[in-house]
């Protein structure tokens, strides 16, 4: 029984990792339709949303039969109870993903960075997906060292987003409102994926150590 | 000392998220009204002052953990404690996307951040939204499905005002410059983000006491309410 209930705990940890991985490919394929214009890459993002949908389902329902089923106490409990919390932000991730897409799709086939913010843009995706991959493997080997280098990450994304911003507000730039407007909510989506990913790192921290690293709400 | 009964912790939960929607709902308006009156002190205490949404959020969540470890509930009961816990996360970011919206405006020193035309809107929005939590409140509180689907509706108000917002963004005639665009597109997301909060407050209480998931409440106005009532468990 027991060793059914361990099983059990450590599937709800890699429901949770794939449910990482899922998002990590969705923002790398949104990156990469938002910088090639690329509409059937975005299409894929916005169809593959639903199933990151059905695994966030799948991993509460996990959680829900843990709880019902076995009736798990200390930091088990605490495992379950963070794991709740943590479908939901790796869910929005995957909404995070889905609206890069979507503003790809919405301007296709027209580009909708200029070129001056495009490598921005490029990193972002980058540090977005390696991001979700990282709280991945923190999910599944719950390595507390593993979840305080998502913390750098995050900080070069936050750098990548003031950097943007910079850009924007620059006398020189020539491409008016409506683009500025685009990549400000570009800009802040990535920053928010980013910021969901952290929070699932250190809920792992917090399981582990009983003590919260920072803030919850970032 | 012996815990609290089970439907005790069920009541204080509810409690607990109807309060933390009220205090939502006080934090955007004090926002909003510092933002359009150039209220400074205002925007400023709703910016810095996190601390009730903290402390109920904790609360939640030392309720809910007494009511998993000492009455191990099952079937209604435990949907009801995991709804409260995800509602908690939506309610903890309502209070920071309101703080959001406060700092733009000390940000921008209490004028500016908001030229004349689009002013109005935001001052609706801010109705919108305060109205949203307040109904989200009354919801978690009776947990009453219908109350719920009304509150998906009047969320389309806020999502007509983004959406228009936007548009006026995008109007190659916007005459008041790319930062002030900027700030105003931040600040039309966050309060479309806070109504898309108390929607998924609505959501998680539909799901909770009919046992059925939708994530588009409308989708709910098909079906045989009654029917679906009758069915979820006795609360």
């Amino acid at each position: 029984m027991r060793d059914q209930y361990q099983v059990q705990l450590a599937g709800l940890g890699d429901a949770l990792a794939d449910m990482c991985l899922e998002v990590a490919t969705a923002v790398e394929r949104a990156t990469r339709a938002l910088l090639e214009a690329d509409l059937q890459l975005a299409e894929q993002v916005i169809t593959g949303d639903l199933r990151i949908d059905d695994l966030r389902r799948d991993a509460e329902a996990r959680a829900f039969g843990l709880l019902a089923l076995q009736s798990p106490v200390a930091t088990d409990l605490r495992v379950v109870i963070a794991a709740i919390h943590s479908a939901g932000d790796i869910e929005r991730m995957g909404d995070l993903a889905l609206h890069v897409a979507r503003a790809a799709r919405r301007r296709h086939p027209h580009p909708v960075l200029p070129d001056e913010v495009r490598g921005y843009f490029a990193e972002m995706g980058t540090i977005a997906a390696a991001l979700a991959r990282k709280a991945a493997t923190v999910l599944r080997t719950r390595d507390v060292d593993a979840a305080a280098s998502l913390e750098a990450d995050d900080d070069a994304m936050d750098d990548l987003h003031r950097h943007i911003f910079s850009v924007l507000m620059a006398p020189g730039w020539s491409h008016g409102v409506g683009p500025a407007v685009d990549i400000t909510l570009l800009g802040r989506f990535y920053e928010r994926y980013a910021d969901h990913a952290v929070t699932v790192a250190r809920r792992v921290v917090y399981v582990v150590t009983g003590r919260m690293p920072g803030p919850l709400a970032v | 000392m012996a815990p609290p009964a089970l439907p005790q912790l069920l009541d204080q939960l509810s409690d607990l998220l109807a309060r933390m929607c009220t205090e939502a709902a006080t934090s955007l308006r004090g926002a909003t009204t510092g933002l359009l009156e150039g209220r400074l002190r205002l925007a400023e205490k709703v910016a810095g002052d996190d601390g009730m949404m903290r402390s109920l959020r904790g609360d939640v969540e030392r309720v809910a953990t007494d009511a998993l470890l000492f009455h191990a509930p099952v079937a209604g009961d435990l949907r009801r404690v995991l709804a409260a816990v995800r509602s908690s996360d939506d309610l903890e970011r309502m209070g920071v996307l309101a703080r959001h919206i406060a700092e733009t405006a000390v940000r921008r020193d209490g004028v500016g951040a908001v030229p004349e035309p689009v002013r109005p809107a935001f001052a609706e929005m801010g109705r919108v939204g305060a109205a949203l939590a307040h109904k989200a409140a009354e919801v978690v509180r009776t947990r009453n499905v219908l109350l719920a689907i009304e509150l998906d509706r009047d969320d389309d108000a806020m999502d007509v005002l983004h959406q228009r917002m936007y548009e006026v963004l995008m109007d190659p005639s916007w005459p008041h410059g790319v930062a002030v665009a900027v700030d105003v597109a931040l600040l039309s997301r966050y309060y479309e983000r806070f109504a898309d909060h108390a929607v998924l407050i609505a959501e998680e209480t539909v799901a909770e006491v009919t046992g059925q998931h939708s994530h588009d409440l409308a989708d709910l106005m098909g079906v045989d309410l009654t029917a679906l009532l009758d069915g979820a468990d006795p609360a």
